[in-house]
């Protein structure tokens, strides 16, 4: 079974650039868009109440998950184990309890610890990892905690997981852990996969608004593949197979963050203006040449002028006045979740994983997307370590429907590896790179869930060089 | 004719009849200070302003407020704070967690009083 990748089908068909050219030229209509539907709606904020508590946040992910535990525990430990709450454990007794990790670490920042005047310390520096032997992990559930040991590995796991152990209390007050498991993968969603190649491609961390312009070249040589102004006939048809792009998040550089302006006088910044404002108007100029061509879906990141708490909440239309009046651009929210062509695409721009990397021992990028999958949730450690809106209804975190792509962006390299569940599920992972770094993009075959990193790299101002890569 | 306003008229006047134990202004007790209000102001009609709050109600019946302070304390359902008892209520419901239902009727029935 051959699956045309992308660069096979361009390379060798149609004649190359070094011939003149055709008394007709070609038109290569772009497949049309069919089945698309936005299915993001539980990220979308309506009225912003933050004057609750975050405990809420904590009940109702414990009292969703709950029940699909107690169904892992018993497939796994058999049907007849104890399931106690905490509060009814009796020593030695082997039962099976459910409820929230927390990982008290040392190192982890604390704003109590910085406000505090008897110790005069300073405030520490961010560490790549605040990760230290001495960590501990503490069960809790909805009255009690009680502190874990044994089989259960502490450098990796994470506040805000939830979780089922299978133990017994022991005499000193902690709980031995001889088994543990999560919710394992959801249940599956139904396969609608178009039977023709159509490609998304999805790229992150564009990174306008930076000092330095190299990559500036390189999302044009992006823009200009998949608006088919690249290419011979050959590479030109196959972008015209690119159905949608996605961009995740980091559309801005960091540098456009910075606070200077705010902590020097009035009159010193009257006439300066944000970065900000300067890289919002070059996305916008970019975002219209794509929008011309192909439905472009933009998911807000990290350092884009959006609110800072998960889920991040689309960019306005009044920033991007130029494109905004295309109908294919979508501003959507940070996480996102589709139906493209009967395909489920969902993921982050990559903060959840960062997050979760910050404090775990875990260190490969896709390792940690996988391991949210199994875990049940896209982002445990929110809003322990990671801001979050104060949600008291539900928690829209919880993965009930196992996607048929999930991916994350701003990873520091290209991965991706197709998942099988034991369910029948079949999952895409793909960790999206920071394209301003790699300049390397991704495109994803949604006929076979194939993934294939492409890279585009410009030596300097005389020439223009590109290579397709081919990755798997 | 208006008497003269001052710029004070606009919080309402306490006097010291605030009790020891005033607890914290959670949700469930407004009601209890809204009664306050109302004896306030029967004390010292001619300088306070109308307040927004309703004319003083039939106090409610204790036994209903025994089974709502229930409600509110009992862990099942989840934190109480921040949230009106009919969002618990409702929450509770589609956890699954079957909360009484005369709870409900009690909280629909006297919708302006949380």
């Amino acid at each position: 079974m051959s699956h045309a990748m992308f660069s096979e089908q361009a390379a060798p068909t149609a004649q190359g650039l070094l011939a003149p050219p055709s008394a007709e030229p070609p038109t290569f209509p772009r497949v049309p868009v069919s089945g698309y539907s936005d299915c993001s709606q539980p990220f979308q904020l309506g009225e912003r109440s933050f004057s609750r508590q975050y405990a809420h946040i904590y009940a109702v992910r414990l009292a969703g998950m709950r029940p699909g535990l107690e169904r892992c525990a018993r497939k796994q430990w058999g049907n007849d184990i104890a399931l106690r709450k905490l509060s009814e454990l009796q020593a030695g007794e082997k039962c099976c309890v459910v409820g929230t990790l927390f990982k008290a670490m040392q190192l982890q920042p604390s704003i109590l610890q910085e406000i505090s005047e008897e110790h005069n310390l300073v405030p520490q520096p961010p560490l790549p990892k605040y990760i230290q032997p001495s960590d501990e992990l503490m069960l809790e559930d909805e009255l009690q905690r009680i502190k874990l040991e044994g089989a259960i590995d502490v450098q990796k796991l994470v506040t805000g997981t939830i979780v089922a152990v299978y133990g017994s209390e022991q005499d000193d007050g902690r709980f031995l852990v001889e088994d543990h498991c999560f919710a394992d993968l959801p249940p599956p969603l139904p396969w609608n996969g178009p039977s023709s190649d159509r490609f998304v491609l999805l790229a992150s961390g564009l990174g306008l608004g930076s000092v330095s312009g190299e990559a500036l070249l390189s999302t044009q040589l992006l823009v200009d593949v998949v608006t088919g102004q690249l290419g011979a006939e050959g590479e030109q048809s196959c972008a015209a197979h690119i159905t949608r792009v996605i961009l995740a998040g980091n559309l801005l550089s960091q540098n456009t963050q910075s606070r200077d302006t705010i902590n020097k006088a009035k009159y010193l910044t009257k006439k300066t203006q944000a970065a900000s404002v300067e890289a919002v108007k070059m996305l916008d100029e970019i975002l219209l040449q794509l929008c011309t061509s192909v439905p472009v879906d933009v998911m807000p990141g990290e350092f884009d002028p959006t609110n800072y708490t998960l889920p991040q909440q689309p960019l306005h239309r009044c920033m991007l006045p130029l494109a905004s009046t295309y109908t294919t651009l979508h501003l959507v929210t940070n996480p996102y979740q589709a139906n493209l062509d009967g395909v489920r695409f969902l993921g982050t721009s990559g903060q959840n994983i960062s997050d979760i990397f910050k404090y775990s021992s875990m260190d490969d990028y896709l390792e940690i997307l996988e391991w949210t999958l199994r875990a049940g949730h896209i982002s445990p450690t929110a809003p322990d370590t990671l801001g979050c809106y104060p949600f008291y209804k539900s928690d829209p975190f919880i993965l009930t429907e196992c996607p048929h792509v999930y991916f994350c962006g701003n990873a520091p390299h290209f991965q991706s590896k197709l998942l099988q569940g034991k369910e029948g599920q079949r999952v895409l992972l793909v960790t999206v790179p920071d394209f301003s770094a790699t300049q390397t993009a991704c495109l994803i075959n949604l006929r076979d869930l194939t993934c294939q990193p492409i890279t585009f790299s410009g030596f300097g101002a005389d020439s223009e060089d590109r290579d397709i890569e081919v990755g798997h | 004719m208006e008497q003269p306003r001052r710029i004070t008229d606009s919080f309402p006047r306490r006097l010291r009849r605030r009790g020891p134990g005033r607890p914290p202004g959670r949700l469930k007790d407004k009601k209890d200070k809204k009664d306050k209000k109302d004896k306030d102001q029967d004390k010292v009609q001619a300088k306070v302003r109308d307040c927004s709050c309703s004319p003083s109600q039939p106090s409610p019946d204790p036994a209903l407020l025994e089974m709502l302070r229930r409600f509110d304390l009992s862990w099942e359902y989840g934190p109480c704070s921040g949230i009106t008892r009919l969002q618990r209520w409702e929450r509770a419901q589609e956890l699954g967690l079957s909360p009484p239902g005369p709870i409900r009727d009690a909280l629909l029935e006297h919708r302006d009083n949380p």
